[in-house]
């Protein structure tokens, strides 16, 4: 019988040994998918780092996708049983992944570290639950409010920013002149539903099973909507564009007032050399209801390290971090500490900015258009171009409101 | 006659025609060798998913749920329940009618830089430089272009006094498909042009001389000659419209999101919506098979209509 040869012993041996302790020695590994914030990268960085001080076990590998397509990336990783671990979403879309099972329950990891939970503002945290469940934490939180060019108030005779519905659209009225407009809102997301709710019309029955918006307030007040946007007191950009169009339009000095989110005053002010305490005003909404846009941190449901995704979370919204994040990128985060003092550092700083931010920290609870339905974007979808049909004047109000609740019920049956 | 000894005598001229038939077999062999990669990329990224999809548009499916098995509900939804479809189905029709437009700009350029007018290269640069441009880019420099407030169309309209009030272009029912339409043609009609002037030098100028002779007008000289002998490239041109029409995706999102209401949605943008914004791949999985069914209709209309062998390959 042969003997076998010492260098194929020796390099058995090895491989033995490495099958045997590769599975212990092998680096765990946290994907960290984020939503358009690639500026970030010196931040994350920093966390990574400091993580990496806490658990040199795990490794963290931090991913970044342009709005239109994170849902498409964060989907097809979901099929190919890869969730990233940590994930980032804006708005109402982690609403059917929390619906449909694809999002770690948080919740008794915050009754676990009660000082995390303490953490928050309440009203912004609550933003992130379904079914009694909390799949989300704040990452950084915003909500519409009104700004509006204080010289064309002026130059109006208008005194101060409307009180309700009503004024609103006078005002809007009023400063319509030429290429001038008075006013217009963002549309998506629901960022227009103050509009409606301030006037007491609400989207959906209570129990959130049936359209409970075809009322004859909601007929007036589409009507008055639609009539002042063919009257030009409302830019038609505020029902077609999304985000350039009507940011870009309340920057070039022609319209009164622009019904936006708080980062809509950034990419307002680096386009508009007018701005300053002195020409633009920002205050809640008649009514002081918002609708928020946050965005939030949660933990795929897939995830193999949950338990090491949970502590990556504890460790970004801490004080230190949440601090140095609103300081680099100018945005709350709704971690009560930091913001507060993120504001009292921008009031010698930038006080216009300040103010702005602080219409953030008021009325949130006066929070609408982010009910917990797991078919947010259906509804959405649903009702919006009908909105559009009646507001840019190709139907009826009562005909496009009639339509919108058929096909609001459609979809709120097929869930 | 004498099998026996015929017996030899036939077998022998078999041998040169067996060898022929293995060459024929090796050849054959070689020819499928030479094709397996590129068909087994065919199989895995087009036959497999349009397989698959065609199963996904009969369950309930989302990438957080095990699929259940539903039979046709999403086609008696599209067909029955959805009026999202009927307009996105209509407005791509439209779009795609506009193909013949097109090709028959392109084919009026294409004789005009076909004549030895002076500088003509620098025509057919012109013409041409619209289609290799991103088809994003080409979106956002036309709705800047058409921008009711201070868009270029608007600007020149009102200067010449042809209009006192903006046109809202792109925030008009009527106009906003018509508008990404106008972008669709401008952006494709240098290709098309390429097309037809590659086609238009292939005609032997005989002909054109032999019919002049015999007293042919230059209208009969196009409709005789010309336009006859560039059906294939013409069918070309028209497969292309199509398939660019109802994949014309970036345009319409870029200039219109399908907007305002439906009225610029095209079966393409619905599907994606349907699929990305409202997470049910399974009903955008029926409409992609509604949209693949049309494609293949109109494409067989199309061969039909001009001759049903326009695409064929001619045997040496």
């Amino acid at each position: 019988m042969k003997t076998p040869r010492p260098w194929l012993a020796a390099a058995l041996a090895v491989l033995a040994l490495a099958l045997a302790a590769g599975p212990a020695a092998a680096q765990k590994k946290l994907s960290f998918l984020t939503w358009n914030i690639s500026d970030q990268k010196d931040l994350f960085d920093l966390w990574i780092a400091e993580f990496r001080k806490l658990r040199p076990d795990v490794e963290v590998e931090w991913l970044d996708k342009k709005g239109p397509e994170w849902p498409a990336f964060y989907q097809t990783q979901v099929v190919a049983g890869t969730p990233p671990d940590i994930i980032n979403t804006q708005g109402g879309l982690w609403l059917e992944y929390a619906a449909a099972g694809g999002l770690a329950d948080l919740t008794p990891y915050l009754k676990k570290d009660a000082d995390v939970r303490a953490r928050f503002n309440a009203d912004y945290l609550a933003n992130w639950t379904y079914d009694g469940k909390n799949y989300m934490l704040p990452f950084y939180v915003n909500k519409t409010l009104l700004f509006y060019n204080k010289t064309m108030f002026k130059e109006a005779g208008l005194a101060g920013p409307p009180k309700s519905f009503d004024e609103l659209v006078q005002y809007a009225q009023k400063m319509s002149k030429g290429d001038k407009s008075g006013f217009l809102t963002m549309n998506f997301d629901w960022l227009y539903w103050p509009l409606f709710k301030m006037n007491g019309v609400e989207l959906l029955t209570p129990d959130l099973k049936k359209a409970a918006f075809n009322t004859p307030q909601a007929v007036k007040v589409v009507e008055a909507l639609a009539k002042a946007t063919q009257g030009g007191g409302i830019n038609k950009i505020a029902w077609t564009g999304r985000w350039v169009e009507p940011n870009g339009a309340f920057a070039a000095g022609n319209v009164g007032m622009l019904h936006a989110h708080s980062p809509a005053f950034f990419f307002v002010r680096g386009q508009a050399p007018w701005i300053n305490p002195d020409t633009l005003g920002a205050v809640n909404a008649p009514g002081g209801w918002a609708t928020p846009n946050s965005h939030g941190l949660g933990i795929s449901k897939g995830s193999k390290n949950p338990d090491i995704a949970w502590e990556f979370l504890k460790m970004v919204t801490s004080d230190k971090w949440t601090l140095e994040f609103s300081n680099r990128r100018k945005v709350l985060t709704g971690n009560v500490k930091s913001d507060t003092a993120t504001i009292a550092a921008m009031r010698k700083d930038d006080p216009l900015a300040a103010q702005v931010l602080q219409t953030q920290l008021e009325q949130t609870d006066k929070l609408t258009g982010n009910w917990r339905i797991a078919v947010d974007s259906r509804v959405k979808e649903a009702f919006y171009p009908e909105l559009q049909n009646a507001l840019l004047g190709r139907k009826t109000a009562k005909e496009a409101l009639d339509e919108a609740e058929r096909k609001v019920n459609r979809a709120l049956a097929r869930q | 006659m004498d099998h026996a000894a015929a017996g030899p005598a036939l077998r022998a001229p078999a041998r040169p025609g067996a060898r022929a038939g293995a060459k024929r077999r090796r050849e054959a062999a070689l020819a499928w060798l030479l094709l397996a990669p590129a068909l087994a990329v065919f199989l895995l990224y087009r036959i497999i998913p349009l397989g698959w999809n065609a199963i996904l548009s009969l369950q309930e499916w989302s990438p957080f749920k095990p699929a259940v098995w539903v039979g046709l509900d999403h086609y008696r939804e599209m067909l029955t329940e959805d009026p999202t479809f009927w307009e996105a189905l209509a407005n791509t029709l439209w779009f795609t009618a506009s193909a013949p437009v097109g090709i028959a700009i392109a084919l009026g350029i294409a004789l005009l830089v076909n004549t030895d007018v002076r500088g003509r290269d620098v025509y057919r640069t012109f013409v041409f430089i619209s289609y290799p441009l991103m088809t994003v880019a080409v979106g956002i420099i036309w709705r800047w272009m058409l921008d009711e407030r201070v868009g270029l169309f608007n600007y020149a309209l009102r200067s010449v006094g042809l209009i006192e009030q903006p046109i809202p272009f792109l925030q008009s029912f009527e106009l906003a498909l018509p508008s990404v339409i106008v972008a669709n043609i401008w952006q494709i009609v240098g290709f098309y042009m390429i097309i037809l002037l590659t086609g238009l030098q292939t005609i032997p100028r005989n002909l054109y001389e032999a019919a002049a002779i015999d007293g042919a007008s230059a209208r009969q000289q196009f409709f005789r000659i010309t336009l006859p002998l560039l059906r294939p490239s013409l069918f070309l041109c028209f497969v292309i419209g199509v398939m660019s029409s109802f994949t014309s995706f970036d345009l319409v999102y870029v200039m219109t999101n399908g907007g305002p209401g439906h009225s610029s949605e095209l079966l393409v943008t619905y599907l994606y919506k349907a699929g990305f914004e409202m997470t049910r791949f399974d009903y955008a999985a029926a409409l992609t098979v509604v949209q693949f069914a049309l494609l293949v209709a109109l494409t067989w209309i199309g061969n039909k209509a001009s001759g049903g062998d326009a695409g064929a390959v001619e045997r040496g």
